[in-house]
């Protein structure tokens, strides 16, 4: 830090930051404010006049009403479920795709094609491919004895699972893209002397690449993690929570109550604890990553 | 490098090749239905074979006015884009080249924002726009969406413009450059690929959410994502209609994405270096 940072440069990036911070702060932190005050109260936008705090009230709803306490453990499973499938999928993938060459580049443009078309696209494609009695899938599946006779989206037992399956197909590729451009930036000279000193493809992969990867791992998690724990579009297409409240999610129940039963008190709280839970499970992971890379990596 | 048996490339190849056709089996499908005559599309038991047949367009363009309807995407995706990559860039410039304490905090605190769930500030923003008589225009969705990608934008500039070295800037300044001729014409140009993955992304976002659109819009300012599910849903309108509506929602988006390819698989990496 040889030379000076003169205060003129200080004042440009100041000005170059403060649009961008006002904004956020403007049309992001304010109404997220708002939306935890209006958690506190009783606040329905058909009936403003009955307007009443009730403190943590609606938080309160939330862990003792039934059908959000499902939504809840809806939305973890979903999460866990998918996001661990994608990471064993996505990490297969990657190691397949890893060898740098013209047919790999091309497929793996082809493979991101589920990411990019619009996701409530993608619910519809899935709800008619699925459908028991017309469905291209679901009614060979029937056909064959393979799973309910309604459908595998209309039946309570099997419409999360088929969520969370439709999640895959959209985002494994994904997240074989951030790990794949984890391996590439390995260190050649390390994966090399690995191979001569005669160590076998297994522990090539568990004792070099998987420390290695710790941090790449890190990212794809925590952002498949976040986004999974908001699913809602396909949700929302396909089974819009049912049957049942078999595929409610946190984010479906949110937008129910808060943009189809105005229900603004109840839905604010169920968005800020979904932020709440988002928040803990990252730290939760952070932790968990730290002390994996302790153990295998050493200080 | 060391040799690879040629048997284990034609086996990764071959895996490589079979993963890539599952996963667009299903897109495959939504495709080629938009082409079937309606009484062929849910045959039982299901069919492959049928005679293709333009009649779906026909009848997705006398139900919706596609053109009204592209536009509003347009609109709201360009809008976005611009208006995030104008806060956005020289944010994460800023926030990159400063020697602040916070800036670091600050990066993450955009990135949190962009992880914030969409509802949770939809609801007071709604009021928001009711309240200045904005809602049910385009501007509702834009200055929310752009809310949500001038944060991603700062974030991901701001990764770029860390990874790339200071001496150029610095030696431009010393040469007299002005402070602003310094970032447009030494640290902008530089980080290229990173501006237009950003804009990949932005686009990317806008033109696909629904959410948003669909309790901001109205009828004349909708863009195609809620017409998609609006028509869903009524009774005149059979999945070969979706799939022909589908053709003007998606065939846009991801020919843009497998043209910037190279620009995705960076944006979606720099994370990681």
């Amino acid at each position: 830090m040889s030379r000076s940072f003169s205060d003129r440069r200080r004042f440009f990036l100041f000005f170059m930051a403060a649009p961008a911070v006002l904004y956020v702060l403007a049309v992001g932190v304010w109404p997220l404010a708002q939306g935890i005050w209006y958690s506190f109260f009783n606040y329905n936008l058909l009936r403003p006049a009955r307007t009443k705090f009730v403190g943590l009230g609606n938080y309160v709803e939330i862990f003792s009403d039934r059908s959000a306490r499902q939504a809840i453990a809806n939305t973890f499973q979903f999460t866990i479920a998918s996001v661990s499938l994608q990471l064993i999928f996505g990490f297969g993938l990657a190691l397949l795709l890893w060898r740098d060459s013209r047919f790999n580049r091309i497929a793996l443009a082809f493979l991101l094609v589920p990411a990019t078309i619009t996701p409530l696209v993608v619910g519809l494609i899935f709800k008619a491919l699925l459908g028991a009695d017309y469905g291209l899938v679901g009614y060979f599946l029937a056909d064959a004895g393979i799973g309910p006779r309604t459908g595998f989206l209309t039946d309570a037992g099997t419409a999360l699972w088929v969520l969370i399956l439709i999640d895959c197909w959209e985002w494994t590729p994904l997240m074989a893209l951030i790990l794949l451009a984890g391996l590439k930036s390995l260190p050649n000279d390390v994966l090399e002397a690995g191979r001569t000193d005669g160590a076998t493809a297994l522990q090539r992969f568990t004792l070099l690449i998987l420390p290695l990867m710790l941090p790449s791992i890190f990212l794809a998690l925590m952002l498949r993690m976040m986004d999974a724990f908001r699913v809602f579009d396909s949700v929302f297409v396909t089974t819009g929570g049912g049957p049942n409240d078999a595929t409610n999610t946190l984010m479906v129940l949110a937008v129910k109550e808060g943009l189809q039963f105005f229900n603004v008190g109840y839905a604010s709280a169920i968005g800020n604890i979904t932020m709440l839970f988002i928040a803990v499970m990252a730290a939760v992971l952070l932790l968990v990553v730290r002390g994996a890379d302790v153990r295998i990596n050493g200080k | 490098m060391s040799k690879v048996s040629k048997r284990q490339i034609v086996f990764e190849r071959t895996a490589v090749l079979v993963i890539t056709v599952l996963f667009l089996l299903p897109v495959l499908w939504l495709i080629t239905t938009a082409y079937k005559p309606s009484n062929q599309i849910f045959s039982i038991p299901p069919k492959l074979g049928f005679q293709p047949t333009l009649d779906q367009f026909r009848g997705i363009l006398s139900y919706f006015d596609v053109v009204s309807l592209l536009r509003s995407s347009v609109v709201i995706s360009l809008g976005t884009t611009v208006l995030s990559l104008l806060l956005g860039v020289p944010a994460g410039y800023a926030l990159a080249r400063s020697r602040s304490r916070y800036a670091n905090f600050f990066a993450y605190f955009f990135l949190a924002i962009r992880m914030v769930p969409a509802i949770a500030a939809l609801i007071p923003f709604y009021l928001m726009m009711r309240d200045i008589g904005l809602l049910g225009s385009w501007w509702a969705v834009i200055i929310i969406n752009t809310m949500l990608n001038c944060a991603f934008v700062t974030w991901m500039m701001f990764s770029y413009f860390r990874a790339l070295p200071r001496d150029m800037e610095e030696a431009a300044l010393t040469d007299g450059c002005t402070q602003i001729g310094a970032f447009l014409k030494v640290a902008v140009p530089a980080v290229r690929s990173g501006i237009i993955a950003c804009v990949l992304f932005c686009v990317m976002f806008s033109w696909n959410d629904f959410l948003y659109p669909m309790f901001l819009t109205t009828l004349d300012s909708k863009p195609i994502s809620v017409a998609l599910l609006t028509a869903y849903g009524t009774k005149d309108v059979t999945w070969g209609s979706l799939g022909a509506l589908a053709h003007f929602s998606t065939i846009p988006i991801v020919l843009m994405a497998l043209f910037l390819n190279r620009y995705f698989v960076q944006g979606a990496t720099n994370g990681v270096q």
